[in-house]
């Protein structure tokens, strides 16, 4: 097969992933059916299907990575193999095993917008079913499997949409890089996530899952065998990450551009460096724990089961010990694109810049000490509770100080209100109201009752989603001249957000008063009581939903025929802004040559960067857009 | 200034709006003192939250309104660079309220609610799917609704055969979870009469996901005075 054949025709740009389809395919029904057989051998009288599932799974796994591109990235130069090479241009390069950060980081970002689509649609579908109080159009065990699925899914978006996407996207270039430090290992982390999605949407032919995202044993350990393909979905979601956080660690450590000093990095560059930090260090905890219960299903350990002396107390700590600090990998960079735009937005320095960066490390710091504020209803040791809330607590303060860097940029500054900005200053107001109903979760007395109910519902969708998912489109509307060469309609932007933001409001604002007056979450039916405000709530939800059809219509239509943008069409400082839109492969013909702050706005005569690109803007130079 | 004055007034006109519309009960049916305790820590942090709200509130409206350019700016804002004292202020004033929140209400709530850890009554429930099996050992009963006299202090030994479960009565406010392998405890004194059919708080529901059931895990829970108790527990017993 030669290279010209492979880039002909959709079928030649698809060989990759079809390669990796049948090898992975080849390597599942062999791992799968190497455990029929020992166990046939062994004379296991039962059907070891589970067992079956996850072994074939390793080795279905390992074909598909080989397979889409491990095996000619790694293997064919280390074993003296001739080497292929190709130039893939084009929509091509998006279905590649390709190490350029800026494909790696569209492919990622089409990827989860997608998923989150998806994970929206199975909310609609909840929302269908409470509008009304009875059964509306599920069964409770629909109902809950769709309610695990959202809930997995959109973890998966939140852990993975910014830093993934936009992280990569712009990280190397707001440093100054021409690349991630390891690029074949970037494409590794994404085209780990294929797995990922086909085994979450295969657990609706294998039962289901139950147990929402957090895969509490033992209920966990007695369910379907959807239950599996969870586990294994999570386990290798969080391999990806971890690798990503390596990357990122190693690529801010090491690739920054001459002058680039940690005191000017771009503070959106500092929140991916600490959201790693937590990838790196936590991410290894959910993936035990996750093992672990597999390995009591598969393998008939008891490291969860009270029935067979195991500790089911002993999962929430290891499961939280990971899952609290991973909120803070999905909060973490949207306050660096909220601070990012804010300031851009604003003309003005980002205020207390010194002070937000020692909040992020604060923040992680904090984050791996408050996880059992999870559990104060789990009947672990009371004397525990206090440390805990007290821990908690005071991650307010670090948090405190985003949003004195917040207001302190905004007062007084020139506000330009475009879609970006209107994103981070929702982002702003939403997350107020998040960390604001934290205190009452934090709190023991108050979260004795708010515990598992419609409270905590409407508080960490504050967080995550009216903060990191706002700050996602944030990101997006601010890069997507950059990333396209285009520019996308402002009119419909804002009309995205203005339909967004409202709706959004009065969604998730009742479920607080819900959870208050007992509703629990995690069910299908409720009190026949609550059905007014839930008949409200799911209208908003559907309205909520359909103003991501503005979305989306206007990113594809933009992305088609959108009109040409300029290198710089913000007037902003940081370095992404100083090359060509898109940036051409490289980024940079030669390492640009820091001087400066990147937000030294009102400064006369103030350099970020010398820039060495022909036909771009100069360094900090107001470009007409 | 002149700015700071006006942010200021709105923030304090904000506050004000805030803690009068807080003044609107939220909360359902409190039927027990540990109700009281948790409604209290409730409304103090409500009542604390507002002025914080409001602050953030007025900041944003104020630059939005005062500060917002039409169209694209031209000129540049002035560089504040945040380095001097104000960081330190806000710094000074958010530990101030953290640290206040954790010892009130937190610390003294939990102080009160675990002041006692003495109980005239003590009931056993225990979860399997999909229902609670609530027995009295005192009077070696076992029944599917929960019966409690008014002003008596009760403790829960609360267990679970299958799956975890979660012991929760939204008109006492405690929670506590059913593990299986474990015995955990929750005390409580009702303080108001009353049943399931006069308000649907006062219900035993299960909070922890435990599978197909789970929202239909609930059992009613009746407060009675002693009397009726007593007439309770003979009706038991004779049967």
């Amino acid at each position: 097969m030669t290279d010209d054949s492979m880039q002909s025709g959709p079928f030649g740009a698809l060989l990759p992933v079809v390669r990796g389809l049948i090898v992975g395919v080849i390597g599942f029904l062999l791992g799968g059916g190497a455990t029929v057989g020992a166990a046939t051998l062994l004379g296991r009288s039962a059907w070891p299907a589970e067992a079956a599932i996850s072994i074939g799974y390793l080795f279905g796994l390992t074909g598909w990575l080989l397979g889409v591109g491990v095996w000619d990235a790694w293997a064919r130069g280390w074993f003296g193999l001739p080497l292929r090479r190709e130039e893939v241009h084009g929509w091509p390069r998006y279905f590649r095993f390709t190490t350029d950060h800026k494909v790696i980081g569209v492919q990622y970002l089409v990827t989860f917008v997608a998923l989150f689509l998806l994970a929206g649609l199975f909310a609609m579908l909840m929302r269908v079913e409470l509008a009304a109080p009875g059964r509306t159009i599920m069964t409770a065990a629909r109902y809950t499997h769709v309610m695990s699925m959202h809930g997995i899914i959109m973890i998966a978006v939140a852990v993975a949409a910014i830093i993934g996407g936009l992280g990569n996207y712009a990280v190397p270039l707001l440093i100054g890089a021409d690349d991630m430090a390891f690029p074949r290992l970037n494409a590794l982390s994404y085209w780990l996530v294929p797995p990922v999605a086909v085994l979450l949407v295969s657990t609706f032919f294998a039962g289901g899952f139950d147990t929402g995202w957090t895969a509490y044993p033992p209920l966990s350990e007695v369910n379907a065998t959807g239950q599996v393909l969870f586990n294994l979905a999570v386990i290798t979601f969080g391999l990806s990450s971890i690798l990503g956080g390596v990357n990122f660690l190693v690529t801010i450590g090491r690739l920054r551009a001459p002058g680039m000093t940690w005191g000017r990095l771009p503070v959106f560059v500092w929140s991916v460096f600490a959201a790693s930090l937590i990838s790196l260090t936590a991410t290894q905890f959910l993936a035990a724990g996750l093992v672990m219960i597999l390995l009591d299903r598969i393998a008939g350990m008891a490291f969860f089961s009270a029935l067979r002396g195991g500790a089911p107390l002993l999962y929430q700590h290891v499961f939280w010990f990971y899952s609290h600090p991973a909120v803070y990998i999905m909060i973490l960079p949207g306050f660096g694109i909220a601070l990012e735009v804010l300031t851009h937005f604003s003309r003005k320095p980002l205020y207390a810049y010194r002070w937000v960066v020692g909040g992020f490390l604060g923040i992680v710091a904090l984050s791996f000490v408050v996880w059992a504020h999870h559990l104060y209803t789990s009947g672990m040791a009371e004397y525990l509770h206090g440390p805990f809330m007290a821990t908690t607590e005071l991650i307010s303060i670090p948090t405190g100080l985003i949003f004195l860097a917040a207001l302190g940029t905004l007062w007084m500054g020139k506000l330009w209100l475009r879609t970006p900005m209107l994103f981070a200053l929702g982002f702003l107001f939403n997350f107020l109201i998040g960390g604001v109903t934290g205190i009452f979760n934090a709190d023991v007395p108050t979260d004795l009752h708010l515990q598992d109910t419609y409270f905590v519902v409407g508080h960490f969708h504050y967080t995550i989603m009216g903060g990191m998912i706002f700050a996602l489109f944030a990101g997006i509307y601010y890069w997507f001249p950059k990333i396209t060469g285009r520019l996308y309609d402002e009119g419909l932007g804002r009309l995205h957000f203005w339909w967004m933001f409202i709706t959004y409001n009065t969604t998730f604002i009742p479920m607080f008063w819900l959870g208050m007056f007992g509703m629990n979450r995690r069910i299908a039916d409720y009190p026949p009581a609550l059905g007014p405000v839930n008949l409200f709530i799911s209208v908003s939800a559907f309205l909520l939903g359909a103003s991501f059809l503005v979305f989306v219509f206007n990113m594809v239509h933009s992305w088609r025929r959108g009109p040409q943008a300029a290198a710089n069409p913000w007037r902003a400082r940081t370095l992404e802004w100083q090359v060509p839109s898109p940036p051409p492969e490289g980024n940079f013909p030669s390492p640009p040559q820091v001087t400066g702050h990147p937000y030294d706005y009102g400064v006369p005569g103030a350099v970020h960067a010398v820039v060495a690109v022909a036909g771009a803007a100069g360094p900090g130079a107001p470009v007409e857009g | 200034m002149r700015r700071h004055l006006a942010a200021a007034l709105l923030w304090a006109a904000l506050t004000a709006a805030g803690l009068w519309a807080a003044r609107v009960d939220l909360l359902p049916l409190a039927a027990a003192r540990e109700a009281a305790i948790i409604d209290e820590a409730f409304r103090l942090l409500l009542r604390l939250s507002v002025p914080v709200f409001a602050f953030v509130l007025a900041v944003l409206i104020y630059s939005l309104v005062r500060f917002r350019v039409r169209g694209e700016p031209r000129e540049e804002g002035p560089p504040l660079f945040g380095r001097g004292i104000v960081p330190w202020v806000w710094l000074g004033v958010t530990s101030a309220l953290a640290v206040y929140v954790i010892f009130n209400p937190g610390l003294r709530g939990l102080a009160e609610l675990r002041a006692n850890p003495t109980a005239d009554l003590v009931v056993q429930v225990e979860g399997s799917r999909w229902q609670w099996k609530i027995s009295y050992p005192q009077y070696d009963m076992t029944v599917r609704e929960v019966v409690l006299p008014v002003g008596r202090r009760v403790r829960f030994d609360v267990t679970a055969t299958d799956v975890l479960h979660s012991f929760w009565i939204p008109a006492f406010r405690v929670k506590i979870d059913a593990v299986p392998g474990m015995t955990t405890r929750v005390f409580v004194t009702p303080t108001v009469a009353g049943s399931y059919e006069d308000s649907y708080h006062l219900r035993l529901q299960c909070a922890e996901l435990c599978g197909l059931g789970h929202n239909l895990m609930a059992s009613p829970v009746r407060v009675v005075d002693a009397g009726g108790f007593e007439a309770w527990v003979a009706r038991g017993k004779s049967r």
